[in-house]
């Protein structure tokens, strides 16, 4: 060999080489399956927005593809409405909600005439089941995302899931469990003594244990995942903020 | 086995899958192991990526042996390592994209499982790709199948159903049979590795003392 295997310019060389080769493959195949990954992305939010809302009819599970975008077309109704609670009309609402997620201060929704949300409404025939909205914050080590369905009385939650996260199995990677999506279903995020909004937090323990007024709004808590549900009940209180001025308006 | 394999080779597979077992001798990749079983599918698609990941990396880093200078021998190794399990991510990511959610964090966790990083430093750095390939593939199957050994008692106690089929007649749970909760958690599986690491000990009559 010409060239010393133990000298500094040869180790240099060498390393350079490795990580040469090992980024450009990596590039290449991940630009090689770019289109599919981002194909079976979306088909997942869809999926999940159609758990959100819990249809009347649920989908089975080893739907393929193309019934479960046909169930999501027919039912599913994508609009977009400005700051204050206006429809949008010639908007794309998975746009408004990439635009949202690509932004950095995904974390504050922004206000105003301007602002842009996405509302993914859940409709029988002509009859509104459930208004469902994104909802996307910090947990402890990620940012989660997710999506949050409402009653048409715009105070009852319908359902909740989360489609992305990168939080600890077994402790906060909890939140995408049906045991703890079901507390939400049938939750209050209105408060009737005060009529005002009131989001649902996630408790520390059991809500079973605490008192009448706070069974409403409150879901149980995953041990251990302090700060994930913390993270879970600020999100849910920013986004619920956010669509308020919305939801006054359909509210009776 | 067809006529290629030489006597050595059979030993170097038959080493890692009993005498020399990466889990169950040698007690490594626990942390996967446990996380994975609870269905026999992610099990299966995990011993897959594993297995790909650990032949590969195993003939790469043997490949090119008498190449690495030895001061960066690590680095090279993790980084070869670490794209070859990237690799395997995306394809399932774009291939099988429910299984790849599953499996979360744990295909990405390849990288610190201490067999691939072991087999690479203490075979593949000193012996030719052929051998290197065979051991790879032993020590994969060798994890394989005591993830599988743990999976199916995990699924089937655990959700009364093996790879998503209920095979726990809906008569038995009218009758008062209850899916056992403990199967699906940690605990479960930390059971039953004891309990295979101790048949296979008793079997083979290997003991840390000796």
């Amino acid at each position: 060999m010409a060239m010393d295997k133990n000298s500094t310019k040869y180790t240099f060389i060498f390393a350079l080489i490795v990580c040469v080769i090992c980024s450009f493959l990596l590039s290449f195949v991940s630009e090689m399956l770019r289109d599919k990954r981002e194909l079976n992305e979306a088909l997942d939010i869809k999926k999940n927005i159609l758990k959100a809302v819990s249809l009347r009819e649920p989908v089975d599970a080893k739907a393929t593809p193309e019934e479960l975008l046909k169930v999501y077309s027919d039912k599913i109704e994508e609009i977009v409405i400005d700051g204050e609670g206006n429809k949008v009309e010639g908007e794309v609402a998975t746009e408004v909600e990439r635009a949202i997620k690509e932004s950095q201060n995904n974390i504050v929704p922004a206000s105003g005439k301007d602002a842009r949300f996405p509302l993914y409404i859940y409709k029988e025939g002509d009859e509104v089941v459930a208004y469902c909205i994104p909802i996307i914050g910090k947990g402890l080590w990620s940012t989660l995302y997710g999506y949050f369905a409402i009653e048409p009385d715009a105070k009852t939650v319908r359902g909740v899931t989360f489609y992305k996260h990168g939080e600890t199995p077994g402790l906060g990677a909890e939140i995408e469990k049906d045991w703890f999506l079901d507390n939400y279903k049938g939750k209050s995020i209105w408060d009737v003594d005060k009529s005002n909004l009131f989001p649902v937090i996630v408790k520390k323990g059991k809500v079973i244990e605490s008192v009448q007024s706070e069974k409403d709004h409150y879901v149980d808590g995953i041990s251990g995942a302090t700060m994930t549900s913390n993270g879970v009940t600020a999100m849910v209180d920013v986004w619920l903020n956010a669509y308020e001025v919305f939801f006054s308006k359909i509210r009776k | 086995m067809p006529a290629v394999l030489t006597k050595q080779d059979r030993k170097l597979v038959k080493d890692a899958l009993w005498d020399n077992n990466p889990v169950t001798l040698q007690v490594l990749g626990i942390c996967s192991a446990l996380a994975v079983t609870v269905q026999l599918k992610t099990a299966l698609v995990m011993c897959g990526a594993l297995t790909f990941v650990l032949t590969l990396s195993n003939v790469s880093i043997s490949l090119l042996r008498n190449f690495i200078p030895s001061k960066i021998r690590i680095i090279v190794e993790l980084s070869i390592i670490s794209s070859l399990v990237i690799l395997a991510d995306q394809f399932l990511k774009a291939y099988m994209f429910e299984v790849s959610k599953a499996l979360s964090v744990f295909v990405g966790l390849i990288i610190t499982n201490c067999i691939v990083m072991g087999r690479a430093e203490a075979f593949a750095m000193a012996n030719g790709p052929w051998k290197s390939f065979m051991d790879g593939l032993g020590n994969a199957l060798g994890y394989s199948a005591v993830l599988i050994l743990v999976a199916i008692p995990r699924e089937l106690l655990g959700s009364g159903s093996l790879l998503g089929f209920k095979l726990i007649p809906d008569a038995m749970y009218e009758a008062g049979y209850v899916d056992c909760g403990m199967m699906v958690l940690a605990p479960g599986a930390f059971f039953l590795l004891g309990i295979i690491i101790w048949i296979q000990r008793a079997i083979s009559g290997y003991s840390e003392a000796n």
